[in-house]
């Protein structure tokens, strides 16, 4: 296909950020003439920075960026919007407290007599423009009591109003109601079929296959392929998404009988879960998979105290176990390594060995109260041989390590507390290939070691296969099936069916 | 790489080549300051803004900060005189003559009470700190009013006064008691488990509560703790006056602000020492003291402490810019996100 | 044609500083006879000038989410240096001896304003400075630069000219009424019905959003503290003439009422919303409960208090109203889940 036939080529596209690779030598290409395009894959696969670079938010650093037949080899922000191509993300572009006819009309006010604002034309052209789009809302409304689905329309339009050609949808449906979401598609169809072209990032996969008509599959920054919806199958595009790891770690069972550590007794949440049943005895390692929004995180953040656990109970070593915070949770032997390691994980600004022995200070103080110097860099020392973290100094900021060394101190930080449960959220998550290995030899040695108790919550279903004992898949906020790994009959396709929700066979 | 980090590390002690070089500026074009007389003139001088400088440098570390503190300081100031003292002219108390100790007691369990309610409605109603604080400002300087109908009141006390007055050899009272308090503060912050988590707390919260630390408590008890130094102060500075007018420690709270982020602790929060807003607090005063010696307007004075704010402030301004600079990339990075590195937070 | 939802958020809260003008007004109409007359009703409006003409001035900087606590200092300079320049020198007037003509020193009073303004705005865009931070250092040293020049001595003995603003009448309505009127009166305009005055709430409801609208944030900040500093200065030449002298602590402690009285009337302290009116509105309660309090004889010191607790009750409303303004409701994804 020669080049004009293409509204968007990006050739090549490369990006570096210190430590990672977020981008190798990416194709991707937009149709004239209008296209849905869905955009899928894990969470650093690389989809957001792809449509950063697109946009100029990042420059890259190798690669072209065709636009209409004209190359450019960097892209900046003002080029990208005037050559058409607008994002629409959760971060709202509309100002809040302001009406909807002046977020149209937002720094390009109609003026009338002596140079004031004309309302009149304000919300009379604000309505008749969305009206041609068609959309009938009442344009004096302020925009931060509209809803989300309500909100997106609006900046779709704005964006269409200065005649972008190619809209970026990222994330942007998020917890909605069916209703809205059908409302946004609604509407998203009808810009397609004058000609506007959509990217639509997300990881609700019902959406992408409701919606559009092909999808690109990004994994660990690379463009793995592009298929049209017609010809794959859910399941197709859950394994292009989450891959088959190469067997390089396999995990041997180190769970020993008796009483579970943890029980977990028809919990539910509404919202997010709903009678959840589970154990997990000393020493095993239990995988918890399924698709975004199944319940899984929630139910971790439940139980570690960073939201509510709900209605139900939950035993610890046979005793009623409660956290209304993290603190009560590690007091009690749960630990819990969260998804988000920035915001969540990791103190940046602070040095790796205060990260470390954060939750167990207590246990570090001398007679007078104070914390002993001694006893809290021989604590750290140990821990960073042990986990292997790569660090000139445990003084140094936390921020300055790589993924994978930052998530390794996180794991020293959950180690240090002896829990008698961890829970890990994406433990291998932004994290090189060398460091995920590591990582997982961790969770092994700890199990095995340690007869710590272990959920590993992961959409890299190949990675649960190498390290856990049982896994246990969540749909639509039910556990829906569980399997054993050392029985031969449970295979990738087989999981990926349940993770999808068909019944068990 | 390395220049990104020796900077900060530069400016982080920066105080202290400041308060010398002023030391030295001083030294050289005055006379008589280079005495010990004049030292302890200094500090005699820094130590009520001093014990407020402690207060605020604890709430600042958790990002938050207390404008109130000044009002509380002038309240519990005249209460602590009040309540002591006969009715009427020439002195103005109450007339209650309570017990000295019951005085102190009463003034300080005020303090906490103002810094208790601060914290709960910031952390618990949620409401803006800056809000918050600045309406306790003015309502406790409002009922600072009302104690005494405005009215100045008077210190005959002899014990009362001692705070203010006495003197251990040649080094007076406040002084010591100023010292200690910073040393004091100073082990708090730096070697124990409340000082870490204030840290923490500052520089992520949602971090710090992910392993265990309960912001909320710390935030009221370092609220608790500024209005009890506030008291503490109080009754300091009522104590060296012998007396306390109703406008006492109007104004101060700005001053407490400066020193302390002069002094390296920042207003983001999560960054700083009390050794650093110790060092604020003297060269603020060495300032003041060393141009009196030079005879100069007191009103220059003034104008000059401002400019030294103004110039800390940008010096601040360019640490961060220096110091946010890897760290946005890392963000970005690991989440393998872009801007919103989120790393993709579930809706369930 | 698709129909979106319309429930709509009505706006009371936005108005409820007129419904308590009212009751309050109502309440001290009952509570003392003097109240209602003509006369005393001037006089709230006379007294509310300087610190009506210094909220519009905060209330610019507040909408595009900016402090400007140098105002009350800027004031103070402002005065001291117009009285210095016209009066005598040597005591008893200690002033310049220049004996400026009024004219030409209500420029330099302007232009100072300007000045002032125009460091702190700098320092804000350009330095990229917390605006806290800088125009509460400016705050002190501004204030510190007034007692530089009168050496904390009062000017007096300013020509009768110059006190028209604070002092004359036109016709029976005093100037300064007319003034803070008609200033308001043109802020309300500016803010309402200009791309200026809507570009300020677009900076302060979104900055991002005004700048991918092709807005100018640092432009518009480094403007509305041009506005602020200017408006110090025009309340300088209202104050001087009202006062009749030059007093150094001029505008000492002010922040705080201006503050409060923006916030009182609908000024939100987060920026992007509130409208000069209602600024307007907050300035007259707090002057009517000023007034009706001294009528009913309440000792200054209560009248302190009350002040701080409706500054108080009006800052939590502030901040209470923000949760209120979260959009509806996003059903949880239990919609989703739902067989």
């Amino acid at each position: 296909m020669d080049t004009e036939a293409y509204l968007v080529e990006m050739k090549g596209v490369t990006k570096d950020f210190p430590g990672v690779r977020a981008l190798a030598g990416v194709d991707f290409r937009l149709r004239q003439g209008g296209e849905l395009r869905g955009l899928v894959g894990k969470n650093g696969a690389g989809k957001s920075t792809l449509m950063n670079v697109l946009t100029g938010v990042y420059p890259s650093d190798a690669g072209e960026i065709v636009v209409r037949g004209k190359s450019f080899a960097r892209m900046t922000t003002t080029l990208s919007r005037q050559l058409g191509i607008a994002c629409v993300h959760q971060h709202s572009q509309l100002v809040g407290p302001l009406s909807i006819a002046e977020n149209v009309f937002c720094g390009a006010l109609p003026t009338g007599r002596l140079g004031l604002v004309d309302w009149d034309t304000v919300n009379r052209e604000a309505e008749e423009r969305l009206g041609r789009l068609g959309l009938a809302i009442d344009v004096r409304r302020k925009v931060e009591g509209l809803s989300v689905a309500e909100r997106q329309i609006i900046e779709i339009a704005k964006a269409l109003f200065a005649e972008a050609q190619v809209i970026i949808l990222d994330e942007a449906t998020a917890p909605l109601p069916k209703s809205d979401v059908e409302l946004l598609f609604g509407f998203v169809r009808r810009q397609r079929e004058k000609g506007v072209a959509f990217v639509y990032i997300s990881h609700y996969l019902e959406e992408i296959f409701e919606l559009c008509e092909n999808v690109t599959v990004m994994k660990d920054g690379r463009n793995i392929g592009d298929y049209a919806v017609s010809e794959l199958t859910p399941p197709a595009l859950i394994r292009a998404i989450s891959g088959v790891e190469v067997e390089r770690f396999r995990h041997a069972s180190a769970a020993s009988g008796g009483r579970p550590v943890l029980e977990v007794r028809d919990l539910s949440r509404p919202g997010s879960y709903s009678h959840v049943s589970l154990t997990l005895a000393r020493g095993e390692i239990v995988g918890l998979t399924g698709l975004e929004g199944c319940g899984k995180d929630s139910l971790a953040r439940g139980l570690f105290g960073l939201e509510p656990a709900g209605q139900g109970e939950v035993l610890l070593d046979g005793s009623p176990y409660h956290a209304s915070d993290p603190r009560e949770a590690l007091d009690q032997g749960l630990a819990y390594l969260p998804r988000d390691r920035h915001g969540l994980g990791i103190i940046g600004a602070r040095s790796i060995q205060e990260n470390i022995t954060l939750p167990i200070l207590s246990r570090l103080t001398n007679a007078a109260g104070l914390l002993s110097a001694r006893k809290e860099t021989e604590l750290v020392s140990r821990l960073i041989a042990l986990l292997d973290v790569v660090t000139p100094s445990a003084a140094q900021p936390i921020q300055f390590l790589s993924g994978g060394n930052q998530q390794k101190v996180v794991f020293a930080k959950l180690v240090s507390a002896s829990p008698r449960v961890l829970l890990l959220d994406e433990p291998t998550q932004g994290v090189d290939v060398q460091a995920k290995v590591e990582i997982m030899k961790i969770i092994d040695r700890l199990s095995r070691e340690q007869q710590v108790a272990t959920l590993v919550i992961s959409e890299e279903i190949g990675e649960l296969l190498d390290v856990c004992d049982r896994i246990l898949v969540m749909f639509r906020g039910r556990i829906a099936a569980e399997f054993e790994t050392s029985d031969p009959g449970t295979t990738v396709e087989r999981i990926l069916r349940a993770v999808e929700g068909a019944a068990q066979s | 790489m390395r220049a990104q980090r020796l900077i900060p590390a530069l400016l982080d002690h920066l105080i202290w080549l400041l308060l010398l070089a002023v030391v030295a500026f001083f030294a050289l074009t005055t006379r008589n300051f280079l005495t010990g007389a004049n030292f302890i003139n200094i500090l005699f001088n820094a130590s009520v803004l001093g014990v407020l400088v402690i207060g605020q440098s604890f709430t600042l570390l958790t990002g938050n900060f207390d404008l109130s503190a000044e009002s509380t300081l002038g309240l519990c100031g005249l209460l602590g005189i009040f309540f002591i003292t006969k009715a009427g002219p020439p002195l103005y108390g109450s007339g209650l003559m309570l017990p000295l100790w019951l005085t102190i007691l009463l003034i300080h369990v005020i303090g906490l009470c103002i810094g208790w309610v601060n914290g709960v409605l910031i952390t618990k109603m949620k409401v803006n700190n800056f809000v918050v604080t600045l309406a306790m400002l003015i309502t406790i300087r409002g009922v600072t009013l009302l104690v005494n109908n405005g009215q100045t009141a008077y210190s005959t006390s002899k014990a009362y006064n001692w705070l203010g007055l006495a003197k251990a050899g040649p080094i007076p009272v406040p002084v010591i008691v100023f010292l200690v308090l910073f040393v004091l503060g100073n082990v708090v912050v730096a070697r124990t488990r409340f000082g870490r988590e204030l840290y923490a707390i500052g520089a992520n919260r949602s971090a710090a509560l992910a392993s265990g630390v309960r912001p909320e408590r710390r935030i009221i008890q370092v609220y608790v703790l500024s209005g009890l130094l506030a008291a503490f102060a109080g009754w300091m500075l009522s104590a060296r006056l012998t007396n306390a007018m109703s406008s006492m420690g109007k104004g101060m709270i700005f001053e407490v602000f400066a020193a302390a982020v002069i002094g390296g602790v920042s207003l983001k929060g999560g960054q700083g020492s009390l050794l650093g807003a110790l060092g604020g607090v003297l060269l603020l005063t060495t300032i003041g003291a060393g141009l009196n010696l030079m005879d100069v307007s007191v009103y220059w004075v003034q104008a000059i402490r401002g400019i030294i704010i103004l110039v800390a402030m940008t010096i601040e301004a360019q640490k961060v810019r220096v110091a946010s600079a890897p760290v946005r990339d890392r963000g970005a990075a690991d989440a393998g996100a872009g801007p919103r590195a989120t790393g993709g937070l579930s809706a369930a | 044609m698709r129909f979106l939802r319309t429930n709509s958020v009505p706006a009371l809260l936005d108005n409820l500083i007129w419904v308590l003008l009212l009751l309050s007004g109502l309440a001290f109409s009952l509570l003392t006879e003097q109240f209602l007359s003509v006369n005393n009703l001037v006089n709230i409006l006379v007294h509310s000038s300087v610190l009506g003409i210094m909220v519009i001035g905060q209330s610019f900087t507040l909408i595009t989410g900016n402090f400007d606590l140098s105002a009350e200092s800027t004031l103070g300079l402002v005065a001291v240096v117009g009285a210095f320049l016209l009066a005598a020198s040597g005591e008893p007037a200690n002033g310049s001896g220049l004996m400026l003509h009024p004219i030409p020193t209500v420029g330099v009073m302007l232009a100072l304003g300007l000045l002032i303004g125009a460091v702190n705005g700098l320092l804000i865009t350009r330095m990229r400075m917390n605006n806290f931070v800088v125009t509460l250092s400016m705050m002190i040293i501004v204030r510190g630069l007034a007692f530089l020049l009168t050496q904390g001595k009062t000017v007096t003995h300013l020509p009768e000219s110059f006190k028209v603003l604070g002092h004359g009448l036109i016709g029976p309505v005093p100037v300064s009424v007319i003034v803070l009127i008609a200033a308001f009166a043109v802020a309300a305009v500016v803010t309402q019905s200009t791309r200026f005055g809507r570009d300020l709430y677009a900076v302060g409801g979104n900055r991002d959003a005004a700048l991918a609208s092709g807005i100018d944030p640092d432009r518009r900040i480094l403007h509305v503290y041009l506005i602020s500093g200017a408006l110090a200065a025009f309340a300088a030449w209202v104050e001087l003439g009202r006062l009749g002298v030059g007093a150094t602590r001029i505008g000492e402690g002010m922040i705080f009422e201006i503050q409060a009285a923006a916030v009182i009337g609908g000024i939100s302290l987060f920026g992007g919303r509130g409208t000069m009116i209602g600024a307007l509105g907050g300035v007259l309660l707090l002057s009517v409960i000023n007034s009706g309090l001294n009528l009913m004889q309440v000792s200054g010191f209560a009248i302190d208090m009350v002040r701080g607790i409706v500054i108080l009750a009006a800052m939590l409303l502030d901040a209470q109203k923000l949760r209120y303004r979260q959009p509806a409701s996003q059903q949880a994804p239990s919609a989703r889940l739902a067989a």
